[in-house]
């Protein structure tokens, strides 16, 4: 006794079911395979390595949901939701396959069904359906009342609730008047079963009830068919696309950007520089639209969008996908005929300036912050970069303050020159005691990367002199390259000048092996993450830490002591590229925690999620879009509801930032900003 | 076209004044360790003129520059924006020439490279600024100049040229081969695009002494020298700056303004 | 060498009078000329030469050779290379004295080139070496960092180009006596290669760079275009005009012909205001002959502070507006 083996009109439950489940196939297959072939459109890249840890990786963010969960916060509680949701519709998916695909579709109903199991799992169910209604009643008032500026009001997202929702009352509605209609109404499924009753009370003959179970059960099957064939062509394809996208996704950096093969240049047809058109995106760039559920957290804790700028990450993805899309099919029949006409149509439009502005382009800080809170690990910045690259390297497009910072660093080493610097790069070291290579005997192995602020600019000099006491004060044998020093490229790699830094990638690395050095301290986060993560796949093999790594060090070495005490309250504003792109953000903590007197207090944006100062992202040099809040003024404002009295950091970029904060709102009387090495030296025991 | 731009590697200007140091015994600036030489801005511009002009009509840029072998740098950098060769002119005969050598240096090595439309050169150098090589080098290949230049493009046989003047424009034409010298009007110099960069790296510059160019050495010597410098110093120019204050500034502002009334 | 005797000035006319520039040139020429014990003559080219040739006597020449070929009246490089060239080859002047000016600038490398002389630019002082009787020209090099001191043992004509305004003018005198002498060799039209199309005037608002008492300056500091409206505010007051750093006219915020520096125009105006720039030497070196330098920067180590005599150390934004309520009040009584 199942809906599937009565006959309708004659016509026998199976036939209907499994016609109903090849058209559905039909509709659903091609558009997963026209899919499919976009994504191939992308170019190539090894995303199948490791693949043990990606499977782990996967199963672990996916099934717990530490994918929303991470960003759960007590303003934001959506993710339990999704959570809930997902568990719950988990659940149905498994019963889709079980009790609906085996069950039914294949006639096993007799293995399944009437046994404890299957009481068991319909109680699960039960619950299980319950906890989605709830879930979807909850979205549809944060979505359409509550309004959270991150969601967007769509008719798409309101249909998907309301499928689900029916889903669930057919479910309820199968199995209470099935189970009616058989008279089971001993307590388990508990829902179920506690409606059969009802209807068993209330009288409702018995026909009625087992019509209205098979109408339900029908009703759903077709549900589930209508959402199959629903989603590949919606924003929920990112149901089908997140996992995998996970999967695949970047295992080491924040942002990969490989090195461009120069042989490839020298061939007949060199390639096409960085992304200008949606087919120069590598495949998972475009399985990353795939998997966007347009859920708008990067939206809304992206420093350019919050100040202001027309950037926002979601609108970025979203215009590329439709975009592809709309391009996809001309793109896939020029493919395939292989006549290799192509024409402008079929080409494909550039994607700065017919999918995405230029403006867009340069707002982008790459703070990180939009990858961080994003569920599917979407790689925003590695396109976006990308796309700086072909304007830049190929069109020779880009904001003129950008243009005066490239060639400063292409003629000059550094981005600062000009008459902006009173100074030369090595002057500072004048000022204390430090071994210069090549001009003192000893050559240590350990080298102090000053980077160019740290050497150039009035106030971070003084903290690079900080620095420079602290560690001689600690005993470290380390060394500096004075006037040698040269940029270590980020901005111009940033700015998409890519060859400019794998110019000085080289350069640099060439010096490091002449001077044999084998540990770099450094003081900037931007110079930090270069040298650690993108120089190694130039040829370095060094170890490279951060001061505040090797403060932290040193002290539970004991070979730093902080005995001054140091009355303040403390703020720390977390570098993006220190904390976000690097996992730093327990050892400034740790280090401050040690400095008598000093109370801390953390600010609300902080360590992996901290709130980008402006600097980034070569915007030391890029002007700000105008008629645009200033992103560190947004910041300041931050810094400012905390009530400390010193605001500390470990970014040259950050400092200068949030000084120019401090002094735009008017607060220099009751707030300071330092570098953290600052605050340390303050705290350490002066002989 | 064949255009040929001569360029000159010259000390920074944009170092810190405070680190301009000279030697008054040899008249010569004492260049600040650690400081690379850059191409003077005016002939880089130059080289962009050159490169907007193959841009518009193809053609062929070539590059030259008398200096020190480091020279090859700046050729270098011109071949990035878009020159397609350069030739370094370096001999210990050719340092510290005056106007007249280093034209006539020039000279001969424009004629080693043969046929050209159009020679292109800064208005001046951004070191010694004597602004005169240009001029005298189409004296020396006998074909007509034209100085300032803010725009520069091809018409027929001729070269037009919109030339600055203090009160405005002019617009001058001249048969080519022709020598234009330009001014920084005419516009930021490119960056150069990415591959070029790396091409640019790779490619050898040759080295020409006085003998690879038919140099004559009476031309040469700093005897017949058309001008000399007899003497180099640095100006004391330090003026006590009167810091004006307030406790607001608009405060600072009427103080200032005060001060100024009486002066105007 | 020897047969090289007296001093020639290039002269240029302005709304049918003596230029300033050569009234100055003549100033100094009749210095020269009168330590040298020789004679002081001037070129003056165009249809309206002839009428000031007595003027030209007047301010100290003792020959004046003139051509009222109408070919003059617009400067042509060819055509006045050639007259000029013609008439040194025939009176042979030891010392021959241009203008810093558009003229200058073009024809005395040329000539040069031609004659085989020995040139100074942008000279700021001329002495005659009393030993030697050699003309020593001084110059800055390097944009402003340095002067250097120059000579020529024996290429001739010596030649300098003088920036307007470094030298006193001559004094008018009407007693004085010399020769109006008209040049024979004609230039032949066909002979220019080089052909003046058209001249475009740039009618530029209020007063001219060049003659401004008052200039107020902007550079990198300033920020945006828009922010130059504040300094063509201020400018309007005074009565002043406004001119920009080579990075405020590289940025586009100020045309380009209004850039002060090595690269640009020098300007000696009675107050100079220099908003939001450091004072590279490149800028300096176009300003220096300010009477009175006011520089008004965030960074009190800015170079400009080096060489200007009042300055406020603070944000142009909330200086400038004060500032220009001020000077309009105080303008106003």
């Amino acid at each position: 006794m199942s809906p599937v083996s009565a006959t309708y009109l004659g016509i026998p439950g199976y036939v209907i079911f499994w016609v109903m489940f090849l058209v559905t196939m039909g509709l659903f297959l091609p558009r997963a395979y026209f899919l499919y072939r976009l994504m191939c459109l992308g170019k190539q890249e090894n995303r199948f390595d490791r693949i043990g840890e990606r499977f782990k990786n996967m199963l672990f963010v996916v099934i717990p949901q530490w994918c929303t969960l991470k960003s759960v916060t007590s303003k934001d509680l959506a993710g339990i939701g999704h959570a809930l949701l997902f568990w719950g519709f988990s659940c149905f998916l498994v019963s889709y396959i079980v009790l609906i695909g085996i069950s039914e579709g294949l006639g096993l109903h007799s293995y399944i069904r009437g046994g404890a199991f299957e009481t068991g799992f319909l109680t699960v169910l039960d619950i299980a359906g319950i906890i989605v209604m709830l879930s979807m009643i909850w979205a549809a008032i944060r979505r359409y009342i509550v309004r959270p500026p991150r969601l967007e009001i769509s008719l798409e997202a309101g249909f998907i609730m309301f499928m689900v929702f029916s889903l669930m009352v057919l479910h309820f509605c199968t199995e209470s008047f099935g189970m009616a209609a058989l008279g089971e109404t001993h307590g388990l499924p508990p829902i179920s079963s506690a409606i059969a009753s009802y209807l068993v009370n209330a009288g409702v003959p018995k026909d009625t009830l087992m019509n209205v179970s098979y109408g339900a059960w029908w009703l759903h099957y077709a549900f589930i068919l209508v959402f199959t064939i629903y989603i590949p062509r919606s924003k929920h394809l990112h149901v089908l696309a997140s996992a995998p996208n996970v999967f695949f996704k970047s295992l080491d950096r924040k942002v990969v950007l490989e090195p461009i093969p120069l042989e490839a240049l020298e061939s007949e047809e060199p390639p096409e520089l960085g992304v200008s058109k949606i087919q120069d995106l590598k495949w998972k760039d475009i399985l990353d639209l795939y998997a966007c559920a347009k859920c708008g957290r990067c939206h809304v804790s992206c420093p350019a969008q919050v100040s202001g700028k027309t950037l926002s990450p979601r609108e970025f993805l979203r215009h590329m996908k439709d975009h592809l899309l709309e391009a996809g099919p001309g793109l896939l029949t020029k493919g395939s005929n292989g006549s290799g006409e192509a024409t402008p149509e079929l080409e494909g439009k550039r994607l700065v300036g017919d999918v995405v502005t230029e403006d867009e382009i340069w707002a982008c800080t790459t703070c990180g912050a939009c990858q961080e809170v994003c569920p599917v690990n979407i790689e925003h910045i590695r396109k976006l970069l990308e796309m700086r690259q072909n304007l830049v390297l190929v069109h020779n497009q880009m904001p003129e303050s950008a243009q005066l910072m490239l060639r400063n660093m292409q003629t000059r080493g550094n981005p600062w020159a000009g008459a902006q610097s009173l100074r030369l790069r090595g002057d500072w070291t004048n000022d204390v005691e430090v071994k210069v290579l090549g001009e003192s005997d000893e050559n240590p192995s350990t080298l102090l990367w000053v980077g160019c602020t740290g050497a150039l600019i009035d106030r971070n000099v003084l903290a690079t002199l900080s620095l420079v006491r602290i560690l001689n004060a600690a005993g470290v044998d380390f060394c500096v390259l004075g006037e040698a020093e040269s940029c270590c490229g980020d901005p111009a790699r940033r700015a998409g000048y890519e060859f400019q830094f794998q110019i000085s990638a080289e350069e640099n690395i060439e010096t490091f092996k002449n001077f044999n050095i084998k540990e770099i301290i450094t003081s900037c986060p931007h110079c930090y993450n270069a040298l650690k993560n993108e120089y190694p796949l130039y040829g370095a093999e060094f170890k490279v830490i951060h001061y505040t790594e090797l403060f932290a060090e040193l002290i539970k070495q004991g070979k730093l002591k902080l005995t001054n005490d140091v009355n303040t309250l403390i703020a720390y504003h977390d570098p993006c590229y220190l904390s976000r792109y690097n996992g730093v953000y327990q050892e400034p903590r740790e280090i401050i925690d040690r400095i008598p007197k000093a109370k801390f207090k953390e600010m609300e944006r902080s360590k992996t999620t901290t709130f980008c100062c402006g600097g980034g992202g070569g915007h030391m040099w890029i002007e700000e879009q105008h008629g645009t809040t200033k992103i560190n003024h947004v910041r300041m404002d931050e810094v400012i509801e905390t009530g400390a009295d010193t605001i500390a950091t470990s970014c040259p970029y950050c400092l200068q930032m949030l000084e120019e904060g401090i002094e735009q709102k008017g607060v220099k009387e009751t707030l300071k900003a330092k570098d953290l090495v600052e605050v340390v030296e303050a705290a350490m025991k002066q002989s | 076209m064949n255009i040929i731009v001569c360029v000159k590697q010259v000390l920074d200007p944009e170092i810190p004044p405070a680190k301009f140091k000279i030697d008054p015994e040899t008249k010569q600036v004492i260049p600040p360790a650690g400081v690379p030489p850059v191409i003077s801005v005016y002939d880089e511009r130059a080289v962009e003129a050159a490169c907007r002009l193959k841009d518009k009509n193809k053609g062929k840029i070539t590059v030259i520059s008398m200096g020190s072998e480091k020279a090859v740098d700046v050729i270098k950098h011109a071949i990035s924006m878009g020159a397609d060769d350069g030739f370094v002119l370096s001999d210990p005969a050719f340092e510290n020439l005056d106007s007249f050598g280093t034209a006539y240096v020039l000279s001969k090595a424009i004629q080693k490279i043969g046929a050209y439309d159009l020679v292109l050169c800064g208005r001046q150098a951004a070191d010694w600024g004597a602004g005169q090589v240009g001029s005298i080098l189409a004296e020396m290949l006998g074909i007509p100049v034209i100085t300032l230049a803010c725009e520069i493009e091809v018409a027929g046989a001729n070269v037009k040229v919109k030339r600055i003047v203090s009160d405005g424009f002019e617009v001058l034409e001249a048969p080519m081969p022709s020598l234009v010298t330009v001014s920084s009007e005419i516009g930021m110099p490119r960056l150069p695009a990415g591959m070029r960069l790396m091409m640019a790296r790779k490619k050898q510059v040759p080295v020409w002494k006085a003998a690879d160019i038919g140099a004559e050495a009476s031309f040469l010597d700093k005897g017949n020298a058309h001008t000399e410098v007899t003497g180099l110093s640095v100006p004391s120019r330090k003026v006590e700056c009167e810091i004006i204050t307030g406790a607001t500034p608009a405060e600072a502002a009427a103080n200032l303004a005060a001060k100024l009334a009486n002066l105007i | 060498m020897d047969n090289y005797k007296g001093v020639l000035v290039c002269g240029e006319m302005a709304d049918g009078k003596l230029a300033p520039i050569t009234i100055e040139l003549l100033g100094v020429g009749r210095k020269l000329a009168d330590e040298l014990g020789e004679e002081l003559s001037i070129l003056l080219l165009g249809s309206k030469s002839g009428a000031l040739g007595q003027d030209a006597i007047a301010y100290g020449a003792d020959n004046v050779y003139i051509s009222e070929d109408s070919l003059f009246d617009i400067y042509n490089s060819d055509a006045y290379t050639m007259a000029t060239a013609n008439l040194c080859k025939k009176i042979l002047p030891s010392i021959m004295l241009f203008g810093y000016t558009d003229i200058g600038c073009d024809l005395s490398p040329r000539l040069n080139g031609r004659l085989g002389g020995g040139l100074s630019m942008e000279c700021s002082a001329l002495s005659i070496d009393p030993a030697t009787k050699l003309l020593v020209t001084t110059r800055p090099v390097f944009g402003g960092n340095a002067l250097a001191t120059m000579l020529s043992k024996t290429a001739r004509p010596q030649m300098a180009t003088i920036r307007a305004k470094v030298m006193p003018p001559a004094e008018h005198n009407d007693s004085r006596q010399g020769k109006v002498i008209p040049l024979e060799d004609k230039v032949d039209p066909s002979a220019l290669k080089v052909k003046v199309i058209e001249k475009i005037k740039e009618e530029v608002e209020g007063v001219k760079l060049e003659d401004a008492e008052v200039v107020v300056a902007g550079g990198r500091g300033m920020g945006t275009a828009a922010d130059f409206a504040k300094l063509r505010e201020l400018a309007g007051v005074l009565g002043g005009a406004v001119g920009g750093t080579r990075v405020a006219c590289d940025e586009g915020w100020v045309s380009a012909t209004l850039q002060i520096g090595q690269s640009g125009k020098v300007v000696s105006p009675k107050l100079y205001l220099a908003v939001g720039l450091s004072g590279a030497m490149a800028h300096i070196a176009g300003c220096l002959g300010s009477k009175c330098i006011v520089a008004i920067n965030k960074d009190n180590e800015a170079n400009i502070f080096n060489v200007a005599h009042f300055g406020i150390v603070g944000d142009w934004k909330e200086i400038l507006p004060p500032l220009t309520e001020k000077m309009k009040e105080l303008k106003g009584k």
